[in-house]
């Protein structure tokens, strides 16, 4: 009898707890999208990038940056311009040809930003699936930028927060435009649209043209695609 | 390395984790490597009264501990955000679960030095008042402790945790870190403590409690050495990106702080200290000072190295 009861108790207690301990395992962050969600994707072109910095520009002032501060760096890889050392070769005044590459928050699908931020201010926008800050949540860590891998993130100096590119998700995209450096590019170097749509010009571009991803070794799966400029031999 | 394509800048501009995060890592290492040895040996010889042990491993835990949140809120761009961590959860977060560990680590810290140090508080008159508090408490001694005791080791293995999560470079993202972490902490928080004990709470040099101690110590720091042999070799046999990691162990500024600070300062001297020297000073309280200071120093090298070296040599 008293057994009985014992093992009554015992399976009042399981049921007890397991409503209790279920929620914990709720977090506020939710790392898988809904399957209808768009993939939204930017692809950089380097055949087509000149160097010539609009991009930087229209990122601070459609972002409210700090003078001086953007999302993106350009950095140049090889080619000289008057008057500066060719970052290939070495020498003032080469033959290199002129390149590019954007450095910018990748927009992993596979986020470590997003998994190690202890409060969930780098999160997953529940909508567009792009990842962006609250900065109303963030304590200021700096775990988020130390796990990048692609050491695309830093502390806004103004906020104090941590910052990232979000392809401008809250200045441009909720009013329906593209991203500020989308919109700045004159040579048609960088284009954005939805993965997921079929019909969208990023899927036609993606499905005819290679495009790599950065370090794919890290398994964070980036949206942002790379054209590189490739030569056959001459 | 080798891919068509490829971005060397950074938009951080610098290391992420300065030293504050180091030496936030030394004091939780100490706090929790401290009060586990404690406990460990009262559990161990089924003590019941207050050793000069415990009392000086529980106030060193609380001390260094309490230093140690200092330094991690002082290391926040804005220190008034910490609130945010303590209110805001992501349990995905190794960072999130050691602030849940800590937030009951911290009182029951407290409270167990409450219990250890009641002679002392009642001889302090300012103090006093604590006395109706721990008389109330005392019921919850044995469960506390023995739930501290578990907490004490995971915030040692969690500091180890904390930055193994970090992908980007190869000295740091390696599983071995939370096992060297609490190695390190077990030996230099019961270096600590010991001093402490001796220092303050007049604790006898070759008392039994210090000859369980001597005893444990050895093989503590084989395994430490192990640990880092294990580190460094994995490095050493890995992939392009570990095999220039490696680097960081024979040149740079970091590699003489792993070979002076770390290999010579923290294993070699104590070595040096206990089997080299005559008997008479090996058995000294100098001798005791001068291979705990080692220690410590030792371990807040390999923390110091950890980060830096870590973080110089990212992919």
């Amino acid at each position: 009898m008293s057994e009985n009861l014992e093992r009554r108790r015992f399976l009042k207690c399981l049921g007890a707890s397991s409503l209790i301990i279920a929620p914990l395992g709720c977090s506020s962050v939710e790392e898988e999208g809904e399957s209808d969600q768009p993939h939204y994707t930017m692809v950089f072109d380097q055949n087509k990038c000149t160097g010539c910095g609009e991009c930087k520009l229209a990122c601070t002032t459609a972002n409210n940056l700090p003078e001086g501060k953007s999302r993106l760096l350009l950095e140049q890889q090889s080619g000289g311009v008057v008057g500066e050392v060719c970052p290939h070769c070495g020498k003032t005044d080469c033959d290199c040809q002129r390149k590019y590459v954007r450095v910018s928050c990748q927009q992993c699908k596979n986020a470590p930003c997003v998994t190690v931020c202890p409060t969930g201010a780098a999160h997953r926008d529940e909508k567009t699936g792009i990842v962006t800050m609250d900065a109303s949540k963030c304590a200021g860590c700096k775990y988020c930028i130390g796990a990048c891998p692609y050491d695309a993130r830093f502390i806004n100096k103004e906020t104090d927060v941590a910052d990232n590119c979000d392809f401008c998700l809250n200045s441009k995209l909720s009013k329906g435009e593209l991203p500020a450096c989308v919109q700045a590019c004159r040579y048609d170097a960088l284009i954005f649209g939805d993965l997921n749509d079929p019909n969208s010009y990023v899927s036609k571009l993606l499905r005819v043209k290679d495009a790599v991803r950065m370090k794919p070794g890290f398994g964070t799966e980036p949206s942002l695609r790379y054209i590189p400029i490739v030569k056959l031999g001459v | 390395m080798d891919g068509s394509i490829e971005f060397t800048m950074g938009l951080s501009q610098g290391i992420a984790w300065p030293w504050p995060i180091a030496v936030y890592l030394f004091f939780a290492g100490i706090s929790g490597g401290a009060l586990s040895v404690a406990l460990f040996i009262r559990f161990y010889k089924q003590q019941t009264e207050n050793t000069a042990f415990l009392k000086a491993a529980s106030l060193m835990s609380l001390v260094t501990i309490s230093l140690g949140m200092l330094c991690l809120v002082l290391d926040l761009t804005n220190p008034l955000f910490f609130w945010r961590i303590l209110v805001f959860y992501n349990l995905n977060s190794v960072m999130s679960i050691g602030v849940i560990a800590l937030s009951a680590y911290i009182p029951l810290v407290a409270l167990v030095t409450l219990f250890a140090l009641e002679d002392e508080i009642r001889k302090f008159p300012a103090l006093r008042f604590l006395l109706p508090v721990i008389a109330k408490l005392r019921g919850v001694r044995a469960p506390s402790e023995k739930v501290v005791l578990l907490l004490a080791l995971s915030v040692c293995a969690y500091t180890g945790f904390l930055i193994s999560a970090l992908i980007r470079f190869p000295i740091i993202n390696t599983s071995v870190l939370p096992a060297l972490f609490v190695a390190s902490g077990l030996s230099a928080g019961a270096a600590a403590a010991k001093m402490l004990a001796v220092g303050l709470f007049k604790e006898e040099l070759h008392s039994s409690d210090m000859k369980v101690l001597h005893g444990i110590e050895w093989p503590i720091m084989a395994a430490e050495i192990l640990f880092i042999f294990m580190l460094a070799m994995s490095l050493f046999t890995g992939n392009a990106g570990m095999q220039s990691a490696f680097t960081a162990f024979h040149s740079g500024t970091w590699a003489s702080v792993f070979w002076i600070g770390i290999i010579g300062i923290g294993f070699v001297g104590p070595l040096l200290l206990n089997f080299a020297t005559s008997k008479a000073f090996s058995h000294s309280a100098k001798a005791l000072y001068m291979s705990g200071m080692c220690a410590v120093v030792g371990m807040m090298c390999l923390r110091l190295f950890i980060i830096y070296a870590g973080q110089n040599h990212g992919i």
